[in-house]
């Protein structure tokens, strides 16, 4: 490994490590409201439908696997298959996006609101939406990978690796976030 | 892994590639500092402002009075006095503290004295302290809103921050100016990081880094891991204030689930007590290498203070309870709490012991940044003491919230912070910029400083003792405390002494810039690797990187024959 590499790495993993903590601490104090609450979900909210959330747990699942196919390419020196497997993650993060516009409408639909719906309500629509933030910037480094590969910059095998990351941690605190705040 | 991917960049032509947007480490540091001691001035001149209403409730402020409260007649509001409490504690730790010891000594310090041409992603640094400047100035509109700036204090304790407490725009900007700076300080931390990991000169071990360095380096881990908490909580807390979740909102609705208030206070100090050692840590790291520098010896049990220093920062994270003792906490926690602090009177003991065993039979030499480290090894050491009854569960119940409080953290954060920064810009302002300080007027500093400091924050002590409420406008309407009226006279007038004797350090840092003697390249004769260039430094720092032979303490060896009583770290250790 050189010595670029090396800074990228760890420059990667003190990120992840941030935004690790930053996300624990919203897990954190989901644990704590849902073990001092008396029931859950509070009385009078419904328990959200799994469907949506979980279509786009395989969206976001598909995503990850087409990046990680698209860097084992490029290491192949395929650049032109790698293309296609980052436009796929690409498109498949997109249609997680639509999925959470959608969703936020759903929960609309079926009566949690932002202020209404007490803690129940902030945790859906809050933590979802520090999710979608993240993810925007997800998004914005595929497009920007997009154009690397095709200007074929010089340490793009880097730059791919240093997205794969993020876009894999992005995929994992969606799995978490699915598993705590919408099946149990 | 040392050595090799180190290339020179070219150097910049314009005015703003050079000054404003520049991407070279010692540039961005002296924006970190003028920055820095900007803010030092606006929290200092608040901090005189609280004073002033604490030792004279009631009677107009001098000069500032009738121009910033002309309402009031010249008297602090009550409602600016809050104002004022928590501006002046936001500005000092994240605004003054935070961009002098870890944006400015960090840049400038960590590519010099490891050997590095620059930091590792120098674009990032740059960004770091343009982000620093947006939140800087989001701050200073919040001072100018119609309904104040933040008032509930530093740690903004729901439900004082939320719309019920402060219904102005104020805390909102707050937020925001704390998460922009939280993302400044991370962008920093990756760098700090990767750069003490990657960059160092061929041969520099990490024991071979100066323990400044490995402050540094450590503040910098804590600050990666720890910034994201308080970035997740206030975000939490902007969503409530602005789009009307209840998160940190209790009692709306037992039913439909109601948000938690404490689980702030747990947020927050699950950041807040590592942050403390974050922002003492390049301290201690300035003055173990001062201390050793200026008694020409080498540093006593190097290894162990740099040792020691780690174990007080995994510590660290491990211990926020202590600041919660009184919101219900169950005993088994609190002793558990309490149990953990103690433990870290083990590591501080360690290295303040070695402190002393530096100093312990030294050719000592009183140079402005010795006395200022000798002063910061006193201050902590009171610092660190009154720790211990705050610590413990049984006299904290009772000295909880009181000055005793605020005498403890101003004596280890402020105190010792303060003493610690002048000594670091004492020593480096030399190669940072060419010119010599003036020694008369540094000393009048120092003794100017650290007279009145031990008045102001050793009587806070005492009116805390004696019962003495922070916070509050004006205790005196409490007669059990009008016996401290006095006390509380003579820690403003130290106060008042001790903002007076900053004027002669701003005057002397701004007529040494312009008239100082030309600095030599090596004026302290010590050995660590900044003081082989010259001052200042090119703007690739070395036109060769330099290959480590030996550790930066190599001081006072009877061994050395070429008439030095140091030898520089490119040099091979002289033995017998």
């Amino acid at each position: 490994m050189n010595r670029n590499q090396l800074q990228n790495n760890l420059a990667m993993t003190v990120t992840l490590i941030m935004g690790s903590m930053l996300f624990a601490t919203l897990f954190l104090g989901y644990a704590v409201y849902r073990s001092s609450a008396l029931m859950w979900p509070p009385l009078g909210i419904q328990k959200v439908s799994l469907v949506l959330p979980f279509l786009s747990t395989l969206v976001i699942l598909a995503s990850s696997w087409f990046m990680y196919q698209g860097r084992l390419k490029l290491e192949n020196g395929n650049l032109t298959k790698a293309m296609v497997d980052v436009n796929l993650a690409l498109a498949l993060g997109s249609i997680f996006m639509i999925g959470q516009c959608y969703l936020w409408f759903y929960l609309k639909s079926t009566g949690i609101f932002l202020t209404t719906s007490g803690i129940f309500g902030s945790i859906l629509y809050g933590f979802t939406w520090i999710h979608a933030f993240h993810m925007i910037f997800g998004i914005l480094s595929l497009v920007y990978l997009r154009f690397a590969i095709k200007r074929n910059n010089s340490n793009i095998l880097q730059t791919t690796v240093n997205v794969e990351k993020f876009w894999h941690f992005l995929g994992v605190v969606w799995i978490v976030m699915f598993l705590t705040i919408f099946v149990l | 892994m040392s050595g090799g991917y180190n290339e020179i960049h070219p150097e910049p032509t314009t005015f703003w590639s050079t000054y404003i947007i520049s991407f070279d480490h010692k540039v961005i540091a002296k924006q970190f500092l003028w920055y820095g001691i900007f803010f030092l001035g606006l929290g200092g001149i608040m901090a005189l402002l609280i004073r002033w209403t604490l030792a004279y409730p009631g009677v107009p402020v001098p000069v500032l009075g009738s121009l910033l409260f002309s309402d009031s007649g010249g008297v602090v509001p009550p409602d600016t006095y809050s104002m004022l409490f928590t501006m002046h504690g936001t500005i000092m730790i994240f605004y003054a503290i935070t961009p002098i010891l870890i944006g400015a000594f960090g840049n400038y310090c960590i590519p010099l004295q490891i050997g590095a041409r620059d930091m590792a992603f120098p674009m990032l640094n740059m960004l770091s302290f343009w982000f620093a400047f947006l939140s800087g100035l989001v701050l200073i509109i919040s001072l100018c809103l119609p309904l104040g700036a933040a008032a509930g204090g530093w740690t903004s304790y729901p439900t004082l921050s939320t719309l019920i407490g402060s219904p102005g725009a104020g805390q909102t900007l707050w937020c925001v100016a704390i998460f922009l700076f939280g993302v400044s300080s991370t962008m920093g931390a990756v760098n700090y990081v990767t750069t003490v990991i990657t960059l160092r000169a061929p041969g520099m071990g990490y024991f071979d880094m100066p323990l400044t360095i490995w402050g540094l380096w450590l503040t910098a881990i804590l600050n990666a891991i720890f910034v994201p908490v308080l970035g997740a909580g206030v975000l939490l807390l902007i969503l409530d204030r602005v789009m009307g979740t209840t998160f940190f909102l209790a009692g709306a609705s037992a039913t439909s689930g109601s948000g938690d208030p404490v689980l702030f206070q747990h947020v927050f100090w699950i950041f807040g007590h590592p942050e403390v050692y974050i922002l003492i840590l390049p301290a201690w790291g300035i003055v173990s290498d001062l201390l050793s520098f200026f008694s020409r010896k080498p540093a006593f049990g190097a290894k162990a203070t740099a040792l020691a220093m780690t174990s007080v920062s995994i510590l660290s994270t491990l211990v926020y309870g202590h600041h919660m003792f009184t919101t219900q906490m169950s005993p088994l926690l609190t002793q558990s709490f309490m149990t953990l602090t103690m433990t870290i009177s083990i590591p501080s003991a360690i290295f303040f012991a070695n402190w002393l065993g530096t100093i312990w039979k030294g050719s000592i030499r009183f140079d402005s940044p010795m006395l200022f480290s000798l002063g910061v090894v006193f201050v902590f050491g009171l610092g660190g003491l009154t720790g211990l009854h705050l610590g413990t569960v049984t006299t904290d119940l009772y000295l909880h919230d009181t000055y005793f409080v605020v005498g403890h953290f101003h004596y280890t954060m402020a105190a010792s912070v303060l003493l610690g920064g002048f000594a670091g810009i004492y020593f480096w302002f030399p190669k940072m910029f060419g010119k010599m300080m003036n020694e008369t007027m540094a000393k009048i500093h120092f003794w100017g400083t650290m007279i009145p400091l031990n008045g102001i924050f050793f009587g806070m002590l005492m009116v805390g003792y004696g019962g003495m409420h922070r916070r509050i406008y004006n205790p005196f309407v409490y007669e059990s405390l009008q016996r401290l009226i006095p006390i509380n006279s003579m820690i403003t007038t130290s106060a008042i002494l001790m903002g007076a004797f900053q004027i002669v350090f701003v005057i002397n840092f701004l007529w040494s810039l312009k008239n100082g003697a030309k600095a030599v390249s090596n004026p302290w004769n010590v050995g660590t690797l900044e003081w082989t260039i010259p001052s200042p430094p090119v703007h690739h720092n070395y036109d060769e990187i330099p290959v480590v032979k030996c550790g930066p303490h190599e001081l006072g060896n009877p061994n050395l024959k070429n008439g030095r009583d140091f030898q520089y770290q490119t040099e091979e250790l002289v033995e017998a």
